[in-house]
């Protein structure tokens, strides 16, 4: 139309038009589909002349072979789960003693080295508590629990990955994603998760349809990250292992954390399939799975870039939000006005409410300041609960994270906090439903680029945790 | 202090009701002025239709095109003519050049939106009506233009209504409905009519679309029992005569009837691409080229998951997983020669 207009006055030109406008009317179809089919199949003529794979099978034998035996109906998923159980127990069992390392290495050895050079230059005490107690701990406490499970998790998935093995589970558990609304690759992503969520929102990346992307991104909260692991695992042991006779206690106590991380797997297709059928309706959905030739994994080359893209990657993001955590968990127990410290104060406001839900204000308290990393929950929850319930002979001072060598001593101090099998119970349960990390939510912000669903990932979990905490405590209440 | 206060909330109330263009009553205004324009444009819209077919719209199509009452849509008649865009002085209902030209614009609007929903989003099949009756009243000519420009000045709506030019006119070539062929003759599926819309979910539920091939196997005064790309339908006539066609005479209908579709291959066999079904549209047509599912190439069964679903596919030298409905929009043969 715009062409006529412009060539007002040339006669020729109208003509022209006029003709092309007549014959584009009588080509059947889509006229950009013709093109793009042409296009296509050109490209293919031209390889098909020019490139030629002398002597070379169109696909190995050794392909077929593993094809046929990682995706077969009886095999397919005995070895998928025999290969994942295979990485949880190195990876947990493995972070065990680098994790003590470390952490005596940065927080019983070093700790007191930076503090005597704080005092030693002169620097006032509460310089000292704000920097060494509140952010040098708060960073150490991240990088030691979280770096030895990351530096295990991620080579071991990227070898899986290189291998081309990842692939195929995607092309397994393709069907229950898709009942789902989702992609089967999200089984991939959630995985990741499992590790690290920030990790698993990048993961998301390999999804190329934009639905099946958000809804990955999204969820992948439910994923129980590493972080909360060591959270589950003792809140499990020294509460819920305690209720049944001793010889049982490490099933009861394993049962429980492997009953929230499947709470969690479940929650994950549920909210996907509210999530594809609500907000995400409408958005473009395209399916499409490559099943890329096995390779024989370059062990080096995937331990460094592994340990620099992922490890270190994530590791950085969280030691810098960590940093900020720490100095706020030092200044909330030691900013003191009206007779209390500022943690005292938020933690009287808030936990009639957290009684309701079946938490406490100490809780509430410690995963508003541990919004950086979930790591540091525990330790904060003790520090608190310390400094609240006045307990004489324990910990470090106020402000100041630690952690008990017993569980009977974590029990002691908990009971001593106002703590019963209910608290125990709806923090595993809070752990798993409540808003991602810092990382995670700016990690979420820089893969969808959008503020609404940025808040969608933080808000939704958050809602659902005090909606289940709420009701669970309503229900015990009920029967207890 | 008191006084003070109740004024402060007076003002305050007044301000949410009053305030110029957010206020509620502001709102209530423009969502009033809306409604009667969409109905005037439903209006002209009717009869624009009307003509193109050769029918004369009446007080009462109007009424019922609308879901209105004749005296209703009495005065809504009033009303348009007093704005000069129609006349029915001498008789029969005539649009005047603007109510013609506002009547092409909301028709051009709608089953532009209509593309543009079918073609750039993930929008299920059976909502593209209804939201571009929506849209079509909210789309001011300059944006009807750049939504064409921006889907490649599309031709056809995906239901086969040709989208008329911005200064062209409305033109009709629904002759032929299902109802008018003879039996074993194939015919192409051109266009399925999205009005009344009960009637277009239906043809859509049971996986009709403009594009694909077809054929009728046997009618009679109570129902018509067709084959359409792969599979029997039965219709009653009332719904059949919604769905225009076009005679292809340079087919026969073995060669219908020796269509196959991705899906049906079983593991093992390998046969070359055709094309893809009409069905296949938008971002998920263009992903299936990008995979290389392109007319004459070579296609293998691979692989099955355990679940059932998805398959994988060999397609020039990679493997790729494709779930059934994707696979069951791609055309192949299997017979030697093809290609």
């Amino acid at each position: 139309m715009n062409a006529r207009e412009t060539n007002a006055g040339n006669p020729q030109a109208d003509v022209i038009i006029a003709a092309a406008l007549r014959l584009r009317r009588q080509i059947p179809g889509d006229l950009h589909e013709h093109i793009v089919e042409a296009i296509y199949g050109q490209a293919a003529r031209i390889v098909d002349r020019a490139v030629s794979r002398p002597g070379k099978a169109a696909r190995p034998t050794f392909d077929r072979t593993l094809d046929r035996i990682v995706t077969s109906r009886l095999a397919g998923f005995p070895i998928m789960l025999l290969v994942f159980a295979l990485m949880f127990w190195l990876t947990i069992t493995g972070a065990n003693v680098p994790s003590a390392l470390i952490a005596s290495l940065l927080i019983d050895q070093a700790n007191p080295w930076p503090r005597d050079l704080a005092i030693a230059v002169g620097s006032p005490w509460w310089l000292t508590g704000l920097v060494v107690d509140g952010m040098y701990l708060g960073a150490a406490w991240v990088v030691s629990v979280m770096l030895p499970p990351m530096a295990i998790f991620f080579p071991l998935f990227t070898l899986l990955e290189d291998f081309g093995y990842l692939p195929r589970v995607a092309f397994n558990l393709d069907r229950p994603f898709k009942a789902s609304g989702a992609h089967g690759k999200q089984a991939m992503t959630m995985m990741m998760g499992f590790g690290c969520n920030a990790a698993g929102v990048v993961a998301a990346r390999i999804i190329d349809s934009p639905r099946e992307r958000l809804i990955a991104i999204l969820t992948n909260n439910f994923a129980l990250c590493n972080g909360r692991w060591p959270t589950q695992i003792l809140i499990a042991t020294v509460f819920l292992g305690a209720l049944v006779p001793p010889s049982l206690a490490g099933f009861a106590s394993a049962a429980a954390v492997t009953g929230v991380a499947m709470l969690g797997v479940l929650l994950t297709f549920v909210v996907g399939w509210g999530l594809s059928r609500t907000v995400l309706r409408g958005e473009v959905s395209t399916f499409s799975l490559e099943l890329p030739p096995y390779r024989p994994p370059m062990i080096w080359q995937t331990l460094y870039t592994s340990l620099i893209s992922r490890t270190l990657f994530v590791l950085w993001r969280a030691v810098v939000f960590a940093l900020p955590a720490g100095a706020v968990i030092w200044l909330v127990a030691n900013i003191h006005f009206a007779g209390d410290s500022l943690a005292g104060h938020f933690i009287r406001i808030v936990d009639p409410a957290g009684a309701l839900i079946g938490l406490n204000g100490v809780i509430l308290l410690a995963y508003v300041i541990a919004i950086p990393a979930n790591e540091i929950v525990i330790p904060t929850v003790l520090m608190l609960t310390v400094a609240v319930a006045g307990v004489k002979g324990v910990g470090a001072g106020a402000g100041v994270m630690f952690e008990l060598e017993s569980t009977s001593a974590v029990r002691d101090l908990l009971t001593a906090g106002g703590w019963t099998t209910l608290t125990a119970v709806n923090l595993m349960l809070f752990s798993l439903l409540h808003n991602p990390c810092s990382t995670t939510l700016y990690t979420i912000y820089k893969e969808t680029g959008s503020a609404k669903w940025t808040a969608v990932s933080a808000l939704l979990p958050l809602a659902m945790g005090f909606l289940v905490c709420g009701s669970v405590a309503w229900v015990w209440r009920l029967v207890a | 202090m008191n006084t003070a206060f109740t004024i402060l909330a007076a003002l305050t109330v007044l301000a949410v009701v009053c305030w110029p263009r957010q206020g509620l009553l502001a709102r209530r205004r423009e969502a009033r002025d809306l409604a009667a324009r969409a109905r005037r444009e439903d209006t002209l819209k009717h009869i624009l239709k009307c003509e193109a077919v050769g029918r004369v719209a009446t007080l009462d199509s109007i009424a019922g095109a609308l879901q209105i009452t004749t005296s209703e849509a009495a005065e809504l008649l009033d009303e348009l003519e007093s704005r000069d865009l129609l006349t029915f002085e001498s008789g029969p209902l005539r649009l005047r050049p603007a109510g013609r030209e506002m009547g092409l614009h909301v028709v051009r609007a709608h089953r532009l939106w209509e593309s543009y929903l079918a073609e750039q989003t993930g929008v299920a099949e059976d909502e593209w009506h209804s939201r571009a009756e929506k849209k079509e009243h909210l789309l001011t000519p300059e944006q009807t233009q750049a939504l064409s420009a921006r889907l490649g000045h599309p031709m056809r709506d995906p239901h086969g209504d040709a989208i008329p030019a911005a200064d062209g006119a409305l033109e009709n070539d629904h002759d032929h409905s299902l109802n008018s062929v003879a039996p074993e003759t194939p015919v192409l599926i051109t266009h399925l009519e999205d009005e009344p819309e009960t009637v277009y979910r239906q043809l859509a539920a049971i996986g009709l679309r403009p594009g694909m091939r077809a054929f009728v196997i046997e009618k009679s005064a109570a129902r018509i029992r067709f084959w359409a790309d792969g599979n029997e339908h039965i219709l009653a006539p009332v719904l059949a005569q919604n769905v225009t066609i076009r005679p292809l005479p340079e087919f026969q209908t073995a060669d219908l009837i020796d269509e196959e579709f991705l899906s049906g291959l079983p593991a093992g066999r390998s046969a070359h691409v055709v094309g893809l079904s009409p069905a296949c549209r938008g971002p998920e047509r263009r992903r299936l080229l990008d995979l290389g599912f392109v007319p004459g190439t070579l296609v293998e069964v691979e692989l099955t998951s355990p679940a059932g679903d998805p398959t994988a596919y060999r397609v020039r030298g990679s493997v790729v997983a494709l779930r059934r409905e994707q696979a069951s929009l791609i055309r192949v043969s299997s017979r030697e020669g093809v290609a």
